[in-house]
This record gives structure tokens, C-alpha cells and sequence, in this order.
């Protein structure tokens, strides 16, 4: 694969929200659907499934339908990456193409009927999991981008930042690291602490540098769950307000 | 690289079975789930005879999908520059045949035609004949404009098997003969078209 500048036809900036970001599903067009997505991002254990439980309760309260669509859950993908995570045999680009299938399954039952019913979709994680991942990997980021064409700008991204620091003691605190969580395949290191460090940093490296380009709304993941979740309720109240968006 | 190869290949096999069972993929994930495991091949199947001096036959390649795909209705560029990590083969052959030689053998060989296969999941038709009549004639089409697009090799394969296979033989010898001995570098696949 050859490195070349972003395509103009893969994920990338300056694509509305709510449209495609590259070719797209020629044969699902979402012009006009009512609904929107927001996406939290954010590494491993920084407490995106908390304010998402709370975001939904809100909204529901207010009315919205509110659908949740997560990494690895599709019913089709699923079992196999869970397989292929266990038995340690895929390699960085059959890994990448996997999880580019367990979205595209996502976005084609879930995402795209919600949208166009008039739902909130809250996704735990979007496709910036997917391209830090991947170029943290060395998979070529032209090659990533365009993979991705099929997704489909979110409404709202907000990526809950955190330093490494902090980001490891909660980690220890909570469920200890695991082997993918800290990029054992990458051979960073023998040793998971070390290995935790040096890949979770270069993912945190590559989730700044997307920011800009995908317009993050950054969020500090140190605060209090509440503090967060007043902050987030406060942004995505504005935006509902002014894209008149209505309980359905 | 390590025993896995045969597990890794197992597992893409699994879940595109999987979802073949349960009529459940869509064209996009069609699409995704076939390049996995083209690429699965390729990395553990393909690129390390072609270190090794080796010539590699391979029975279908890139192409089908960009036939398949396109005929489900999958933006043809995206397919293109998905399957951009592909090495470039050195000699492509498409044995072309009308799509009633086709079905007529189908019929002869076999009694009941795959779901995907027929392209019944484009719902174009609730008879499996005439759906694989109508989706694999569109797969032809689409074949002919690959044959222009990758100047692909096409031998008539309305022909006899003695007579597919003398042609074939020359245009492999003629290739072997005009090429140096060790071909192994690794050329990405992108066309000019494609962009």
C-alpha cells in the first residue's frame, strides 16, 4: 500500500452531518432523514457506557426514541471477533476489516432505520476507534479513510480526554488490563503495564490528532460522572434546540 | 508465520457461513466479509509462495467481487480501493461464457442454487432460476467492463475443456517465457480508472 494524501472521498472533513462521508451506500440514500447521531468517544475506561446510560434516560424522559449502537455488538460480527480476539490469529488488516464489517452491519439494521424514524442514536465509539487503531497498527491512513467512506458523519462527537496517568491507575482500580487493551499484539512490550502505556498513549496521540479534523467536542473524562453528564445534557440540549428537533 | 494460518482462515469462513445461513448479510457486509477473506488468503496463502519464487494459480480473485459487488449495488470505487492492498496478478484470465451456457450447465450439474449465488437477496426475483438469470447476467455485464478496465486475458469458455485448456497453456507459457525468473515484487493493485 502506498501512503498518499486523505482521499477526498473517505472520512474526513468538511462532510455535513448526517451525509455520508465518502461514496457512501449507493443504494440507501439518507438524504433527509430526520434523526440524529451522537457519538462518544474516548479509550478503554474513560466512562463513556455511564453517561450514555444517563444521556438515554434523559432523553427518553423527554420524549426522544433513542436507540444505542456500540462497537463489536452487531449480531453478525460479533462471535467472530470475540473468537478471533481469543485465538490471537488475525492479523492487523483482517482485523481492521472485521470491525469495518461489524459497522457496517450496525449502521445498516440499526443506524440508518433510526435515522430515518427520527430517533437519537447514541454510539459508544464511532469509526475513530477504528482509524486510531488502525493507524496506531501501520495500516495506511488513506486506505482506513476510505474503507470508512460508507460511514456516515455523526451529528455531534464528543471525546472524553484523559491523560495516561490517570487513565491507568482507573484502569488497575477497576478491571485490571487486558491483552488487547493494551496492545499486546503490537509486541510494544513484554510487559502489560509497559505495553498499556506505550500503546494507549499512541492511541491518545492519534484520537488529538482527529480532533480538529472531525470537529470533537473535547470533554475532560477526569471530572465527576455528573459534572460530565451536566455538560454533555447542556450541548446536546443546544443543538437539539436549534436543528428543531422534536420528541417524536 | 505461526500455525494459525488454517484457524485464521476457519474464522472468516465461519462467520461468512454463518451469515449465508441466516440470509443475513447485506451487500455492503457481502462485500466486507469476502474481503477479509481474500485478505486472509492473501496474507498467509498468497504473498509467501510468491516470496518463494512460486507461482501462485489463484481459482477467482479481486475481480469477482468487483462483479459481485457492483451488481448489488456497492459504489464500484469503494470496492476498488478496498481491496488496494491486493497484489496485482501478473496474468488475469476470465473464461467467458453467455449467460444461458451458464445456466444450462448450473442446471445440469445441480438441483438447488444457492441463495447468494442466485443473487436472491436482491430480491429481484422469488424464482431462483430466473433470479440467478437475471443476477448473474448482470454479473457478465459487469465482468466485460472489467475485461476493458485490468486488461484481463479472455479465453472462450463455450469451448471444449481440451480446447480451453490449449489456450490457456499459451497464454501462460508466453507470459512464463517473457517473464524473469524471479517475479515477487509486490505491486499494489490500483488502476488509473479507479481513482
Amino acid at each position: 500500500m502506498t501512503d498518499s494524501t486523505p482521499h477526498e472521498n473517505g472520512a474526513n472533513a468538511g462532510v455535513r452531518p448526517g451525509h455520508y462521508y465518502g461514496y457512501g451506500i449507493p443504494y440507501l440514500p439518507i438524504d433527509g432523514y430526520p434523526g440524529k447521531i451522537i457519538a462518544i468517544e474516548g479509550t478503554d475506561g474513560v466512562g463513556r457506557s455511564t453517561q450514555i446510560r444517563l444521556l438515554r434516560e434523559w432523553l427518553e424522559v423527554q420524549g426522544y426514541g433513542v436507540i444505542e449502537t456500540g462497537w463489536t455488538r452487531s449480531t453478525l460480527m460479533q462471535p467472530t471477533i470475540e473468537l478471533a480476539k481469543s485465538s490471537n490469529t488475525l492479523n492487523k488488516l483482517t482485523f481492521a476489516l472485521l470491525y469495518a464489517t461489524d459497522f457496517a452491519d450496525r449502521l445498516e439494521k440499526e443506524v440508518i432505520p433510526a435515522l430515518k424514524a427520527g430517533f437519537i442514536v447514541l454510539a459508544d465509539r464511532y469509526i475513530f476507534t477504528a482509524l486510531a487503531r488502525a493507524q496506531v497498527r501501520g495500516i495506511d491512513r488513506t486506505w482506513t479513510r476510505n474503507l470508512y467512506g460508507f460511514a456516515i458523519a455523526p451529528h455531534l462527537v464528543f471525546y472524553l480526554k484523559i491523560d495516561e496517568r490517570t487513565l491507568i491507575r482507573r484502569v488497575l482500580e477497576s478491571r485490571g488490563m487486558n491483552f488487547w487493551e493494551s496492545g499486546m499484539d503490537l509486541k510494544l512490550a513484554d510487559d502489560i503495564h509497559d505495553s498499556f502505556r506505550a500503546y494507549q498513549r499512541s492511541l491518545l496521540r492519534e484520537y488529538n490528532s482527529m480532533a480538529d479534523e472531525f470537529g470533537f467536542r473535547l470533554l475532560d473524562a477526569k471530572r465527576k460522572v455528573e459534572a460530565i453528564q451536566e455538560e454533555l445534557r447542556r450541548q446536546i440540549g443546544e443543538f437539539l434546540a436549534e436543528s428543531d428537533s422534536r420528541p417524536i | 508465520m505461526f500455525v494459525t494460518e488454517w484457524n485464521s482462515s476457519a474464522l472468516v469462513k465461519a462467520a461468512t457461513k454463518a451469515g449465508k445461513k441466516k440470509n443475513a448479510l447485506t451487500p455492503m457486509t457481502f462485500s466486507l466479509l469476502h474481503a477479509t477473506d481474500f485478505a486472509d488468503r492473501l496474507l498467509y496463502n498468497i504473498i509467501p509462495p510468491l516470496k518463494a519464487g512460486m507461482i501462485v494459480l489463484a481459482d477467482r480473485y479481486a475481480y469477482t467481487a468487483f462483479a459481485r459487488d457492483a451488481t448489488r449495488g456497492v459504489d464500484n470505487r469503494w470496492v476498488r480501493e478496498l481491496y488496494s492492498f491486493a497484489v496485482r496478478p501478473d496474468l488475469a484470465v476470465y473464461f467467458r461464457v453467455p449467460i444461458e451456457v451458464s445456466t444450462d450447465r448450473l442446471m445440469a450439474r445441480r438441483v438447488k442454487l444457492k441463495f447468494y449465488e442466485a443473487g436472491m437477496d436482491m430480491g429481484w426475483s422469488s424464482s431462483p432460476i430466473e433470479s440467478f438469470r437475471i443476477f448473474q447476467g448482470r454479473v457478465l455485464e459487469e465482468y466485460d467492463r472489467l475485461v476493458e478496465e485490468f486488461s484481463l486475458d479472455v479465453i472462450d469458455a463455450r469451448s471444449s475443456i481440451t480446447e480451453q485448456q490449449r489456450a490457456f497453456r499459451k497464454l501462460v507459457t508466453r507470459h512464463l517465457a517473457g517473464a524473469p525468473e524471479e517475479q515477487v515484487e509486490a505491486e499494489p493493485m490500483e488502476t488509473t480508472e479507479a481513482r
